[in-house]
């Protein structure tokens, strides 16, 4: 995944914000990153452009070998169904599905027949520890289950890269400390994962910490101990 | 595979109109009662058609029938003096001449005999109406035999003493052998059923409820005969005061050769015989105009029910339409959720479109009950006929789908054109 001089403008010409300056940013396939920033600093916008919401008024970014920048509204979609899995800092499960359903969602669009939907959206729970949670409501669980729910949803179909936004901002230490667990565990099993985060404890955790301020990276840092991160850049 | 998509989808919409079940039959309301209007006006529709169809094949849509009546009593002495014995009014023979003569409109005129004399076998009596006609009369009217054969001219010549009954005075004779060749009395005299006519295919459903099918006892019997026998004198005993009177024509039937000219022949008859009868003493009946009447009444009532119909959807659209936008508003979060996770902009329009339209079909089904509930009520309460067709119900929940989906619309397409970031973002 690369980022080549990446610029978001807001506004008309005349009211112009320049969220994002020119960023040029480079993650490899079983990276960690996290990226921290004050508020304001273009971190989230720059989550939305990695994310495919939001497409950048400059420079372009190519995901898994293609340039994402100038798809189509459809294509845009397929590609956020397919190769991206986000995980928000509210959860964002729609309330009046189970559990089950939730963890369909994405699986329904990229249009898997049902049992296969079921089968996978259960198994997802049952690496999660949700299993016993599968007809419930988001409303009957906790925070910490929830953002489980919301972390086994974004593994749904397989994607290439993990987006989660401040993902232990809505927890308690523990069950922040769980769901941190969970990204952990995706990193070891290779996938790559980038967190926004405000915490600076998260931050000094991994392996790879980008810095923002006033649209741009301020700081770029690899901890030495990442090896799955820098045997992955090579290939 | 589209197919099962589909179902998910309306599965998805008809949960999502359950969690909320006041507000979405209050929605429905409109549909209700335009689906409701829709078949009434059809059932309605269709039931007048029938009676109207009825009544051509029972008076004849080119025909005009003229019967004889009785003035008004007068109260001057002389002439009371005058008619003491015997009453002598109505159409006379030179009528009928005069109208075949004068009208080149007319085909021709088929004379009545209404022959006013008990029928009766053995103990029972029965008060079915006796009629003399031509030969022709019977299949001009459809009046078709089920069993033995109607009678002809030959019949008519030799003033045969036979006659064509209904099924209904075989039940009402309580005659249990084989009715073709029996003999009944109309008033003093032997005559042999040689016919039986076939139930009328178009029987008005109120009469036949209520037994009073006007033509359900009927006797024809040769004109020829009724004339020999029975002549133009009828004789009435009532309480204690005794009554002859002399009527040539009881009734014609004016054959007009073309129903484009019914109107102006009836015209026509009405200043003929204005002419030569100085009393009234007769009376004129289109059908053609009577049944123009009606269809007018029933016009009104359609039209109407157009109006309240296509109201009621209107009105029934809009709320829907506002339903949903209120609801997309309510889910805009999960739209945003949604289209995050990978659903394109057809998927949610196609989401929400599918919610509309079923409440569109939820919304006409109701709809349906309630009309076919309004089609008794208006049955009951006017007395008219309702023929309720399957295929008026498909119709109808077309038409509460097709409303149902364009207020959808506009909604469903301001849904998928949601920004997600702001639609995630939304509180």
């Amino acid at each position: 995944m690369e980022l080549r001089g990446v610029g978001k403008v807001y506004g008309t010409a005349e009211a112009a914000l320049r969220v994002l300056r020119s960023v040029d940013l480079a993650i490899g396939a079983g990276e960690f990153v996290g990226i921290v920033g004050a508020s304001g600093s273009g971190k989230t916008t720059l989550m939305n452009i990695m994310g495919c919401l939001d497409r950048p008024t400059d420079g372009h970014y190519v995901l898994d070998g293609e340039d994402v920048s100038r798809l189509d509204d459809d294509r845009l979609s397929r590609v956020r169904n397919r190769s991206i899995g986000f995980v928000f800092q509210s959860f964002q499960l729609i309330s009046q599905l189970s559990v089950l359903e939730n963890v369909e969602v994405p699986l329904y669009y990229s249009q898997s027949p049902r049992t296969r939907r079921r089968a996978r959206a259960e198994e997802l729970l049952a690496s999660v520890g949700l299993s016993h949670r599968l007809r419930h409501h988001p409303a009957q669980l906790s925070g910490g289950e929830c953002q489980r729910v919301a972390v086994a949803r974004a593994l749904a179909n397989e994607p290439a890269l993990i987006l989660a936004d401040e993902p232990t901002g809505n927890l308690d230490t523990q069950s922040g400390e769980d769901v941190m667990q969970l990204f952990f565990e995706l990193h070891r099993a290779g996938r790559t994962v980038v967190i926004v985060t405000h915490n600076p404890e998260i931050a000094a955790r991994l392996p790879r910490v980008v810095e923002m301020r006033d649209g741009a990276i301020v700081r770029d840092t690899q901890r030495a101990a990442a090896p799955v991160a820098l045997g992955a850049e090579g290939g | 595979m589209r197919l099962e998509a589909f179902a998910e989808v309306l599965g998805l919409g008809l949960k999502n109109l359950m969690r909320n079940k006041l507000r979405t039959f209050l929605t429905m309301l409109g549909m209700i009662f335009g689906v409701g209007s829709v078949i009434a006006m059809l059932s309605v529709g269709a039931g007048a058609r029938r009676e109207i169809l009825a009544r051509i094949q029972e008076l004849g849509i080119n025909n005009i029938i003229v019967h004889s009546v009785k003035p008004p009593e007068e109260t001057k002495p002389g002439t009371q003096e005058q008619n003491r014995w015997m009453a002598k009014y109505g159409l006379r023979f030179a009528d009928r001449e005069l109208l075949e003569a004068t009208c080149p409109a007319v085909e021709r005129v088929l004379p009545v005999n209404q022959v006013k004399q008990p029928v009766w076998r053995g103990s029972r009596r029965s008060n079915a109406a006796v009629l003399g006609v031509l030969p022709e009369h019977l299949p001009m009217f459809h009046l078709e035999v089920a069993r033995g054969r109607v009678f002809n001219q030959l019949d008519a010549d030799e003033c045969k003493q036979v006659c064509v009954v209904r099924r209904g005075l075989i039940d009402d004779l309580q005659l249990l052998e084989d009715p073709i060749g029996a003999a009944i009395h109309i008033g003093p005299q032997s005559y042999e059923i040689i016919g039986v006519l076939a139930d009328a295919q178009f029987r008005a459903h109120t009469r036949e409820a209520l037994a009073i099918d006007e033509h359900a006892l009927d006797v024809y019997i040769p004109y020829t005969t009724s004339m020999r026998n029975f002549g133009t004198f009828t004789y009435i005993q009532r309480a204690g005061v005794q009554e002859i009177s002399s009527v040539e024509l009881d009734e014609m039937i004016v054959v007009v050769k073309q129903t484009s000219l019914v109107r102006s022949a009836s015209r026509m008859i009405e200043t003929v015989l204005e002419r030569s009868h100085k009393k009234k003493d007769y009376e004129v009946v289109v059908p053609l105009l009577q049944l123009q009447q009606q269809e007018q009444i029933q016009s009104v009532f359609n039209a109407v029910m157009i109006v309240i119909a296509a109201i009621s959807l209107l009105v029934g659209g809009i709320g829907i339409a506002n339903i949903m936008l209120a609801t997309i508003t309510e889910r805009t979060r999960e739209i945003g959720v949604r289209r995050a996770l990978g659903a394109r902009r057809r998927d949610i329009l196609t989401q929400f479109l599918t919610e509309t339209a079923a409440i569109g079909v939820v919304g006409g089904l109701i709809g349906c009950l309630f009309g076919l509930v309004a089609v008794r009520v208006v049955v009951a309460y006017t007395g008219w006929q309702a023929l309720t067709e399957p295929h008026y119900v498909i119709v109808a929940l077309s038409i509460s789908c097709l409303v149902a989906i364009v207020a959808g619309i506009y909604p469903a397409r301001r849904a998928s054109l949601m920004d997600p970031i702001g639609a995630l973002r939304y509180q």
